[in-house]
């Protein structure tokens, strides 16, 4: 693999997309950060993977930051040329867990999103198939994965 | 899961969870005859919320949940959470630390895929002896890891900044014995049972994953390079000794159900090839670098990527200072491919009868799918 592909890619991103992102770093080799604005994240991830061949992905999840009010939604993405590790993130307000799915860009995040719906409560815009994928059907526990989720207590 | 609606004139099977081939798992298959026109498949029957079990446990108490993803493989799902730890906290192990940790996960990569091997063969409905071949050859390594690690099983053998124990005395000339051995019988397995023609017949051009189609849906491991594309973290981003070790990422360009499990035959070989260049070569030196048991870990986030046997495994994890994890985000192996596995009755023609055979040519494993 090329060395230094990461700071290329990095300043190549920034060049043609500013308006798109919020930061973008290189956080060790092989490891690439980039946080996109919300308003033009699906036109982001359109680019990344026209513009700059992340046709590969890997995987999505999301963290709850509760003290700061707001989640991260992150997707994992490869390009299988230069082969190191996208981690493109966005925020979102607790308030507001909504955003356009990534199935529009990378069919194969269905079962990611699918997940981070039944875990955080994000929802999806336009998800082909928005049903749970690991909890039971009947399941109405909440959102297993948030900080303020409390489980029950089992019988005994 | 809400059942997805049924298309006029096909007909619905759920076949699992408690078939003998499926797995615990339900799959839908929409039938027109022998064809299948669609698979769904229903996840979450062995769900147990590791993730946020993680978050419950301290750093070092995470290493025994999380090696129960995979039973079969758990040195290299193990190590994945010992190096996001390692690399959080900013602690190098020790260079014989980093050979022995290679050994072990190739080890278990040859267990994994011995034990895909024989189901693969099982699905086949021919040879039902052949299971039983590769379940006792597996005893050979199952005793060599006994010897190192005190267990046979999740054994819990890795720690941040090293492994628990040093190779004992003679290990590597029994673990010489053991690579003879095993290549022997796999001469015997390909003669036998890759070169027969029954099972050609069941495996060849079954279940074709183009390698434009394998990258778009994101596939791994055996399943990525049976279509042809030569990705291998051990390879792309090298970890442990694996930068040190001589070895070849195997490929086989047909994409079908034979293909996945000639990849996983030619990774035994270079697996064996690994170990017994680790028994002749490992370096001298100290196996651990001492950490406080209970630790702190300060803000950060890191991601760590390793090869299981199922392919690229992720653990994206994120600390705030505290004794325990923040969030660990667990990017699983077996998902990625079980997504691809519900697209395959759409890429090409799948018998009813070749079912069993194309989901143990992708090879799921549904606790670490579920997780």
């Amino acid at each position: 693999m090329p060395e230094g592909v990461e700071e290329t890619f990095v300043e190549a991103v920034r060049a043609a997309h500013p308006d798109f992102i919020e930061s973008v770093e290189v956080l060790r080799p092989r490891r690439v950060s980039l946080v996109g604005k919300r308003e033009e994240f699906l036109g982001l991830a359109k680019a990344l993977k026209d513009e700059f061949g992340f046709t590969h992905p890997v995987s999505a999840g999301a963290v709850d930051y509760l003290k700061e009010n707001r989640m991260r939604m992150n997707y994992y993405l490869m390009n299988p040329s230069s082969r190191f590790m996208l981690i493109l993130g966005i925020d979102l307000p607790r308030d507001d867990l909504t955003l356009p799915s990534m199935t529009q860009v990378w069919e194969a995040m269905s079962f990611h999103e699918r997940e981070t719906r039944e875990m955080f409560g994000i929802s999806f815009e336009d998800h082909p198939n928005p049903i749970s994928l690991l909890l039971p059907p009947d399941w109405k526990g909440g959102y297993p994965l948030r900080k303020d989720f409390e489980g029950e207590e089992t019988q005994p | 899961m809400s059942e997805p609606k049924i298309e006029p004139d096909l007909m619905r099977v759920s076949w699992g969870p408690q078939h003998p081939m499926s797995g615990q798992t339900r799959i839908l298959l929409d039938i027109d005859g022998e064809i299948v026109h669609r698979l769904t498949a229903d996840l979450g029957f062995t769900h147990r919320g590791i993730e946020k079990i993680l978050e419950n446990r301290t750093f070092l108490q995470g290493i025994i949940p999380i090696e129960r993803m995979v039973m079969v493989d758990t040195a290299n799902i193990g190590l994945g959470y010992v190096l996001a730890i390692e690399e959080a906290l900013g602690v190098e192990p020790p260079e014989r630390a980093d050979w022995i940790r290679s050994m072990i996960c190739e080890f278990y990569r040859i267990n994994s895929h011995l034990y895909a091997f024989g189901l693969q063969v099982e699905a086949t409905a021919y040879f039902p002896a052949v299971f039983l071949w590769t379940t006792i050859d597996r005893e050979i390594i199952l005793d060599l890891q006994e010897q190192l690690t005190g267990a046979r099983w999740s054994y819990n053998f890795f720690m941040p900044g090293g492994v628990h124990a040093d190779i004992p005395e003679g290990f590597q000339d029994k673990v010489l014995e053991g690579v003879e051995y095993l290549r022997g019988r796999f001469k015997q397995y390909w003669g036998a049972m890759v070169e027969n023609a029954i099972f050609e017949m069941r495996n060849e051009g079954v279940a074709v994953l183009r390698k434009e189609d394998a990258i778009r849906l994101g596939a791994t491991g055996p399943v990525l390079r049976g279509s042809g594309v030569d990705m291998d973290v051990r390879k792309d981003d090298p970890y442990a000794a694996y930068g040190d070790l001589d070895f070849k990422v195997v490929t086989e360009a047909e994409g079908d159900a034979m293909a996945r499990l000639k990849v996983r035959f030619h990774e035994i070989e270079q697996s064996l090839d690994i170990i017994e260049q680790v028994a002749n070569e490992i370096p001298g030196g100290p196996v651990r670098t001492r950490i406080p048991l209970f630790l702190r870990i300060k803000p950060t986030e890191v991601l760590s990527r390793v090869e299981t046997a199922r392919g690229e495994l992720g653990i994206h994890m994120f600390t705030d200072g505290g004794m325990n994890p923040y969030r660990v985000q667990i990017n699983s192996p077996s998902l990625r491919n079980m997504y691809v596995f519900e697209r395959l009755a759409e890429l090409d023609e799948i018998l009813l009868a070749d079912v069993p055979v194309v989901i143990n040519s992708i090879d799921p494993w549904y606790l670490d799918s579920d997780r």
